[in-house]
């Protein structure tokens, strides 16, 4: 297949640049970050060699052609739900949670890894229905396709990444060619669920939307102090921030969470209005090659993978800026390649090798 | 091939960018945010970032040391060791936990489980009763980084025993707080007074003074009130950083030490004081146990040196316990205190105005033999009483009559000044202050009784460095029109001649009389302060005595213009003043020693080898508890016993007074009391000068 040249000449080092410099800036924030904390000691460490493993993880999949895992669709499919459910029933029966692998050295996530395989199997199932999607069985179709991971992962529950899986289905149905009344009926149920949605949600969930539209601000704990630390180091860092090392809403531990959720805050602190932005249109400039990879790929498949792996990484960044800023409820989702994360940065460099092995075998103009 | 889906992409451009659009707006809006959080409100986030790393941590100082004038403690700081548990410092595992409070429960004795705390039942640190368990839950979910008080005032071994496990007991901890010990107790508690917490009005006054209202205490009453602002020192300041369990990491900025009070080494002798008191108490015990009923119960001691002001001794009976107080004021005794009659908790010898009685005959002597109204030598006619007309202005027609009746009802016959004055001859008096017939044909008349009374030391404030201090009252003429809508009589003239009627004083201002005249006319302002000392012992302020003025030297009698004509007294001033003739303070004396020798006091002081001069007052009264008990018989009313005297007589060093509340006639049961202290006064002050010339 002449047309199908595999070259490396094509390998987006742009993409790959931006990618290094977020991953290295996230293994110095999150030591700044965890500076005096005995329980978080090492996570440093920890993050660098998943950054590590996770090039080589890029430059595998890379070298994979990605319609490679068209033909595995089902078998990674079935044995993400599978991994999931048994995880699920098991976790459930042993620890009452099951969130994590728990190893020794560190825990997986298998939900992460989750979200390549949906946008994977979405990708394959969209690019053959491409056409038919505002048929409401389609619809239906990859909606029972979508639940069929995300379930497992409501159940857990882990509200977060299901969201996130949920939106990747949209934006890929939308990709894919839905029609603007299809998008109104959209519009209408997206209006509808959460109504209903809300007494189904647990306690704790319901408690942070009602303290995001009724804050106390007298709180001295719980998500509302939280925000309220994040907002303070937000804006206490002014235009070049207090400096690495030296914000003293991150060291004196004021700010919680602040090597994973609230790692936008704690840069912002040390990094000031300037650093802040310049780390934003470095994440812009990443979705942006994503997006152009899109536009270039070969074959439907391709374009949907990342298209999907670019909403991955643009909704889990708006909505944890938008957490940080106090714009939208608290929600526990990472800032892509910067928040502390083994499973979510090896995820995310895999959609970037993804993203790379589209582009290298794309059709030469 | 190309038709074949799988090797297009179909994926519509606009769609991508629609996409684009729509994360590039998104963005668009957060940057508008965080401008907004970064560059436009930075100063106030700045602010609040400053207010959590910055913590201002108070020095609590030590509050200054009271002494006697031979250096015993009066007041003093002990500590006292309170048990307290920081919950966020607890260990993570919950059976942990239970262990260290079933071993903290042992060693104190508090359950672990007892009493949710509620809002009907609140948690109050040392006086609410719960278990250690339900003050944890309430001391971390209100504040898990400060420690909460578990038992207050634990023994010291207690105390030692847990800061020694302290390893094994994490979070637990010994709280050591400093606390006023006042080792004489109720003897000095009316000099003295107690601590109490800063109330909610003063909170503002002390917070800017850098005083810390739930944890620093201030005077209430006596010394620690009057002197507060000296005894207590000033607070340190340290300015810390702290993370965010509240550890301290560092001074932001040198840390200011707290500087302790200053000490005081007041003018009381506690041996006088105890003397004092106990002889006080027995004499009113004696004559309660004569007559077979509660007749009195309350009096006042004062004893002080006429020459320098010095107080030596100030015994308000009864007073209260203000160890008492030492940690928090106790509601049930604070109520028991301020329901009693007798009114404990006042110090009746500088803050409660009385009937002088005879004693204040004193003034009409000083007043009448300086005004020539009576010579010395003169005699006059004493008889069981005189009949005088009642004018409310001059020119009356057929004025009221009014009877003036002498205690002696055999009266006196015919005496002279010092006889007059050593018998307390009512009817001698009445003539000297209201003038009678031809015999007087002038008496001295109420507005020079008044300079008079002034130049002693009535009516004014008596400068003593105590709070709560009373005036008294020299009434005038225009005082009456303002006060009882009446005209000032002339039977009113007479009454006030003997020291009754509207005149009232409180005990000091009546020694202060008798003081004047000891010390050959020269009022001393009193005093219970002799030094002020640093906290090294070093003396900061010593002891000068102050004079008030010599009323022998200095013009302070004013000179009135038709002095005994009815109307105010101030239209009649004249402007000029004048002094009082050292002659007339010596006949005086000499009345006073007389007293002694052959008059009121003579049964009194049989056998005591101390040349002693005095002057016995027994004051008609008709407050408020003697109306309710009906004692209150025209002609016979209740008496307060009133007795003061000086010694030596050539040389005097000690003038004391002695008053007892309805204590009946004045020599019989305030002289005794007067005599057993001066004897008590020479007999400590043989022993000290025994012990310094060995």
């Amino acid at each position: 297949m002449s047309d199908v040249r595999t070259t490396w000449r094509h390998f987006d080092f742009w993409l790959l640049g931006a990618v290094s410099i977020l991953s290295i800036f996230s293994i110095a924030m999150i030591r700044s970050a965890i500076a005096g904390n005995i329980t978080l000691a090492g996570y440093d460490q920890r993050q660098a060699l998943f950054v590590i493993i996770g090039f080589g993880v890029i430059l595998i999949t890379t070298a994979i052609d990605y319609r490679f895992w068209a033909s595995i669709n089902r078998i990674l499919y079935y044995g993400m739900a599978g991994l999931l459910g048994v995880l699920y029933v098991v976790g459930e029966a042993i620890f009452g949670s099951a969130r994590w692998f728990e190893t020794t050295y560190f825990d997986i996530q298998p939900s992460e890894l989750a979200k390549i395989i949906i946008i994977l199997a979405l990708a394959e199932f969209f690019s053959r229905n491409m056409g038919r999607v505002n048929d409401p069985r389609i619809i239906f179709r990859s909606l029972l396709l979508t639940f069929g991971v995300v379930l497992w992962i409501i159940l857990q529950p882990n509200l977060g990444t299901s969201i996130v899986i949920l939106i990747i289905w949209f934006a890929l149905l939308w990709a894919s060619g839905l029609n603007l009344k299809m998008l109104a009926a959209f519009a209408g149920v997206g209006i509808v669920i959460p109504i209903i949605g809300y007494p189904l949600l647990a306690d704790y969930q319901k408690n942070r939307i009602l303290d995001f539209l009724f804050p106390d601000p007298s709180a001295r704990h719980g998500d509302i102090y939280n925000i309220q630390q994040a907002l303070i180091s937000i804006g206490s860092g002014g235009w070049l921030g207090k400096g690495y090392n030296l914000g003293t809403q991150v060291q004196l531990r004021f700010l919680k969470v602040r090597h994973s959720d609230f790692i936008f805050s704690a840069m912002a602190e040390e990094f000031g209005f300037i650093g802040t932005v310049l780390i934003i249109g470095l994440l812009l400039f990443v979705i942006y090659r994503i997006l152009r990879a899109a536009r270039l790929a070969r074959d439907t498949y391709g374009a949907l993978i990342c298209y999907g792996v670019a909403t991955l990484v643009a909704f889990q960044a708006l909505v944890n800026i938008g957490v940080n800023l106090r714009l939208i409820p608290a929600t526990g989702l990472p800032l892509p390649f910067i928040s502390y994360g083994g499973s979510a940065m090896l995820s995310l460099l895999l959609g970037i090798g993804l993203v790379q092995s589209v582009i290298i075998r794309h059709k030469s103009a | 091939m190309n038709s074949n889906a799988n090797l297009t992409n179909n994926v519509q451009l606009w769609r991508i960018i629609v996409f684009g659009i729509a994360i590039i707006g998104v963005i668009l809006i957060y940057l508008g945010r965080l401008f907004s959080l970064q560059i436009l409100e930075s100063a106030d986030w700045v602010a609040q970032a400053e207010e959590n790393r910055i913590s201002e941590i108070n020095l609590p100082t030590q509050r200054g040391i009271i002494f006697d004038r031979n250096d015993y403690i009066l007041a003093q700081n002990i500590p006292s060791y309170n048990v307290v548990i920081i919950p966020a410092d607890l260990p993570d595992d919950l059976g942990a936990i239970q262990e260290i409070f079933r071993q903290i429960s042992e060693m104190i004795n508090v359950p672990i489980n007892l009493n949710e705390v509620s809002n009907e039942n609140p948690y109050v640190p040392c006086r609410s009763e719960h278990g250690i368990a339900q003050i944890v839950e309430y001391g971390e979910t209100s504040a898990p980084y400060v420690p909460v008080r578990i038992k207050c005032n634990v023994d010291r071994t207690t105390a030692m025993i847990i800061k020694e496990e302290a390893v094994d007991l994490p979070g637990v901890d010994i709280e050591i707080e400093s606390i006023r010990d006042y080792p004489t107790g109720s003897l000095t508690a009316a000099i003295i007074g107690f601590l109490g917490p800063i109330s909610a009005a003063e909170e503002e006054y002390y917070r800017q003074r850098n005083f810390i209202p739930d944890r620093d205490k201030v005077g209430y009453a006596g010394v620690e009130r009057y002197f507060q602002s000296i005894l207590s020192g000033h607070n340190g300041e340290r300015l810390v950083e702290v993370d965010v369990g509240g550890q301290v990491l560092r001074n932001v900025v040198p840390p200011v030490d707290p500087t302790p009070g200053f000490n005081l080494r007041l003018t009381i002798d506690s041996r006088l004081q105890n003397a004092a008191e106990s002889i006080l108490v027995r004499e009113i015990d004696e004559w309660n146990a004569y007559y077979g009923e509660m007749r009195m119960n309350s009096g006042v001691v004062i004893a002080l040196n006429p020459k320098t002001g010095e107080v030596l001794a100030m015994v308000s009976y009864p007073s209260y316990e203000n160890n008492r107080m030492a940690r928090v004021i106790p509601q049930y005794y604070f109520k028991q205190l301020s329901e009693d009659p007798r009114n404990p908790m006042l110090n009746h010898a500088v803050g409660d105005e009385l009937p002088a009685g005879s004693v204040f005959k004193l003034v009409t002597a000083v007043g009448a033999l300086n005004e020539v109204v009576v010579t010395p030598e003169q005699i006059i006619k004493a008889p069981p009483k005189i009949v005088i007309e009642e004018k409310f202005s001059a020119n009356v027609l057929n004025p009221r009559t009014r009877e003036f009746i002498d205690w002696n009802e055999a009266g006196f016959g015919e005496i002279d000044f010092v006889n007059g004055l050593a018998n307390s001859s009512n009817v001698y008096f009445y003539k000297l202050g209201g003038g009678f017939e031809d015999e007087i044909p002038e008496g001295l008349g109420i507005c020079r009784l008044g300079t008079y009374a002034r130049a002693l030391g009535f009516g004014n404030y008596p400068g003593i460095e105590l709070p709560l201090v009373e005036d008294g009252l020299i009434p005038d003429p225009t005082w009456k029109r303002i006060n009882q809508g009446e005209n000032w009589s002339s039977g009113d003239t007479y009454i006030a001649s003997v020291g009754q009627g509207y005149i009232i004083a409180t005990p000091l201002q009546v020694l202060l009389s008798a003081s004047t005249i000891a010390n050959d006319g020269e009022l001393m302002r009193p005093t219970i302060l002799r030094e002020i000392l640093d906290s090294d012992g070093n003396i900061i302020k010593s002891f000068v005595p102050d004079s008030v003025w010599d009323i022998t030297s200095d013009p302070v009698i004013d000179i009135f213009e038709d002095p005994s004509s009815p109307g105010g007294c101030e239209s009649k001033l004249t402007g000029e003043k004048k002094s009082v003739e050292p002659w007339v303070i010596e006949k005086v004396q000499e009345g006073m020693r007389q007293a002694v020798l052959n008059g009121t006091l003579t049964d009194e002081f049989e056998n005591v080898n101390i040349s002693v001069a005095g002057k016995t007052g027994t004051a008609e009264y008709c407050d408020k508890y003697a109306n309710e008990k009906n004692l209150c018989i025209p002609g016979n009313w209740p008496t307060h016993a009133w007795t003061t005297a000086y010694a030596p007589y050539e040389d005097p060093e000690i003038v004391v007074i002695a008053f007892v509340y309805n204590g009946g006639e004045g020599a019989t049961v305030a002289g005794p009391i007067v005599r057993q202290f001066l004897e008590a006064y020479f007999e400590i002050k043989a022993g000290d000068t025994a012990a310094q010339n060995p």
